[in-house]
């Protein structure tokens, strides 16, 4: 019972003790608001990443794709092992594109982009697709067919383009180059495609300082986008409206991505009832279970040249690397709280030979070795759990305020701590894991009882007659 | 008065203290025996040894040579733990300068030996108990009034009669006060004095290390040391002459 009360006074009493619970409250809310941010950031991109991708994707090694992906599609669910687990698989086409159009102001821009042929309704079944649309009918049943008004807009634009076209044609001169083909005398309304969003837009901040799109592509607006024929590996090309922005919040897609209709594609590269993937969305994505239909697909597929890969496969080096970052930050950051040991082993020391008499009297009292050294074990852990739940509730009330809180560094120091044009997110993403802030305060307590050991000991094995006379 | 039987007996002490290579030697043979509800007082002048001996009586410290025996039987090789218990039941201390623990309040330092006792368990179950008893004890010590309060918050006398009530707290065989009043003016200390006698007289055996030999009066025997050794022992019917007529040793 005098351990206890002894150390709860101490607690009170000893302002030295209060340098202890700060360093480690600082070094625990350090651990749960770097924790909390990168976890955030983690769980945030694996999101976006797995709502983005299919739980499984079959894909061919090379830009020719694959041929007949409906019948390998009727051959997986006909599958007795495979039907049961497998809820949606759609097929696309995708290649690489070079994307030409032109700014508000008139100069054309070309940059490289990636197409993929899909088709709207069955890949919105996989997910990950809709609901980055931006247009609220494209998010219900999304589509390239052109709105109407757009399309009428568009004809009246090809109308009077075709009415102010020359109307002869260049004369032949077997001396000259070829001259350019013919204007076209039909109107011929393009194909729609949706276009990620950054390929449409850049980030920029206004004058109040708020990062904004700034779109310099709009739905109307025409695009030429050239590729390779698949049986020939000749340029085609052909000009696509954009009918709509993607938007997923993952620059690599958004800034990248160009969908157009699967049956267009397949029929510009002349690929005819030819994929590069099947994407397949599980009713349930186990990682275990996911592998072992993996290699079922495999087997039921052994002579075809196809790459089958989980979505986490796929992305495995950028969770690792994230995995990696995290584990090693934690690794640093816990040196903080190791620095906090030592500093409660300094002040320990001196609360000891600060209390040397008073050990003396305990112990004439009859109080143990054992007693003794409880109590300062005891100081210890109650200076960790005291420190630990201090900086527990600071790192969680950070963590939950962190967007005020970068804005208010930011306004203090005039730098901006999190730069959402660098980011992507708007806003910091943070995840609280219970476990993480369990392990944290556990390691805190821990390395408190840990540091404060030497000292205890100390304190237990002085001589009772020598402490009483100590001055 | 006080019985025959010795109930703490010292045989032949020797004890050496050490600093590096200096050897400073403080008890060089000394034997003597404590009877049942005896007052005892060992005066003696500063160096003499007489602190240090009481300290292997109460077997906080270990002699380099002799022996402590209580009831007859050897207490100062026992173990560890059956040390603390003797420090904790048997023997009470009073010490010059009180030593009372300055984070706990009047009552909390009373208490503490019974704290030291029980576990959290027992000293839950005791609790009323014990909080009645070292009430009791503040009462006959007449510090009902500062019962609260802390020890810096106290006189000296206070904190004397303080460290008495907790001394007596879990009722111990032998109390040993090592300059009780050596800190304290003459009629705070004539006051401890006469509660030491007041407890000696309820049957409580008491050693007292004094250098006030003005004070010893109430002592049932004298025992002077000198060098580390017994120079003289005054028996009980002689120690009221003999104060009158030796001087006082400082």
């Amino acid at each position: 019972m005098y351990k206890a009360l002894l150390c709860w006074r101490y607690l009170r009493t000893r302002y030295l003790a209060f340098a202890c619970i700060i360093s480690v409250m600082l070094g625990v809310a350090t651990l749960i608001v770097v924790n909390s941010v990168m976890s955030g950031f983690s769980e945030k991109l694996r999101d976006n990443l797995h709502a983005l991708m299919a739980d499984i994707v079959i894909e061919s090694r090379g830009l020719d794709g694959f041929f007949d992906p409906k019948g390998k599609m009727d051959v997986i669910m006909k599958d007795p092992f495979l039907k049961d687990r497998i809820e949606a698989m759609n097929e696309t086409l995708e290649t690489f594109a070079m994307m030409q159009f032109r700014f508000p102001n008139g100069e054309q821009y070309t940059r490289p982009v990636k197409l993929i042929g899909v088709r709207p309704e069955a890949r919105a079944e996989i997910g990950g697709f809709k609901e980055y649309l931006t247009q609220e009918g494209n998010r219900q049943n999304p589509t390239f067919d052109l709105p109407p008004q757009m399309k009428a807009h568009f004809l009246e634009i090809e109308k009077q383009a075709l009415e102010r076209a020359p109307a002869t044609e260049f004369p032949a001169n077997p001396e000259l180059p070829p001259p350019p083909k013919g204007v076209e005398t039909e109107i011929k309304i393009p194909q729609g495609c949706f276009v990620g969003n950054l390929i449409a837009s850049f980030r920029k901040k206004d004058a109040a300082g708020e990062t904004k799109d700034h779109f310099v592509m709009n739905p109307g607006d025409s695009v030429v986008l050239t590729t390779i024929s698949g049986a020939k590996l000749t340029p085609v090309y052909d000009r696509f409206v954009v009918v709509d922005y993607f938007k997923s919040g993952l620059s690599e897609y958004d800034g990248n991505y160009i969908f157009v209709s699967l049956d267009y594609l397949q029929q510009l590269r002349t690929m005819p009832n030819r994929v590069t993937a099947i994407q397949v969305k599980l009713k349930s994505y186990e990682q275990e279970d996911a592998k072992k239909i993996v290699a079922r697909i495999e087997e039921l597929f052994p002579f075809e040249n196809l790459k089958i890969a989980t979505w986490e496969d796929k992305q495995g080096p950028l969770l690792a690397a994230i995995r990696i970052e995290k584990g090693i930050l934690n690794v640093l950051l816990f040196m903080i709280v190791a620095v906090a040991g030592f500093g409660i082993l300094a002040i320990f020391s001196m609360i000891v030979a600060e209390k040397t008499r008073d050990i003396g009297i305990l112990k004439s009292l009859g109080a143990s070795r054992l007693g003794v050294l409880q109590i300062f074990l005891g100081y210890g852990l109650l200076l960790g759990v005291v420190g630990a739940g201090l900086g527990s509730a600071l790192g969680i009330w950070i963590t939950l305020n962190i967007n005020s809180v970068e804005k208010f560094i930011a306004k203090v120091t005039g730098m901006s701590v999190f730069d959402p044009s660098v980011y992507y997110f708007k806003e910091i993403p943070t995840c609280i894991h219970g476990s993480m802030v369990g392990m944290v305060n556990a390691g805190a307590i821990g390395i408190a009882v840990l540091f404060s050991i030497m000292p205890a000991f100390r304190a237990a094995s002085l001589h009772p007659v020598r402490a009483l006379r100590y001055e | 008065m006080f019985g025959t039987e010795p109930i703490l007996r010292i045989d032949n002490l020797h004890k050496t203290y050490r600093k590096h290579a200096v050897e400073v030697p403080v008890l060089r043979g000394v034997s003597l025996s404590v009877a049942l509800a005896e007052f005892l007082a060992v005066v003696g002048m500063s160096g003499s040894g007489k602190s240090t001996m009481l300290h292997l009586m109460g077997i906080l410290d270990s002699p380099d040579q002799g022996a402590v025996f209580l009831d007859g039987k050897r207490i100062d090789d026992l173990p560890a733990k059956q040390r603390d218990k003797l420090r904790n039941g048997t023997f009470g201390y009073i010490f010059q300068f009180y030593h009372l623990l300055p984070e706990l309040t009047m009552l909390e330092n009373v208490m503490a030996p019974a704290m030291i006792q029980h576990s959290i368990m027992g000293w839950m179950w005791n609790r009323r108990t014990i909080r009645k008893k070292a009430a009791e004890l503040i009462e006959r010590v007449g510090l009902s009034h500062r019962i609260t309060h802390r020890p810096r918050e106290l006189s000296g006398g206070e904190m004397q009669r303080a460290a008495i009530a907790r001394a007596l707290m879990n009722d111990p065989r032998v109390l040993l006060a090592d300059e009780p009043t050596g800190n304290l003016d003459s009629a705070n200390g004539q006051q401890i004095i006469a509660l030491l006698r007041e407890l000696n007289r309820d049957g409580l055996t008491i050693v007292m290390v004094t250098h006030h030999v003005e004070l010893t009066h109430e002592a049932d025997r004298i025992i002077r040391l000198t060098d580390g050794k017994v120079e003289t022992e005054t028996p009980l019917e002689r120690s009221s002459a003999v104060q009158e007529s030796e001087p006082a040793t400082v």
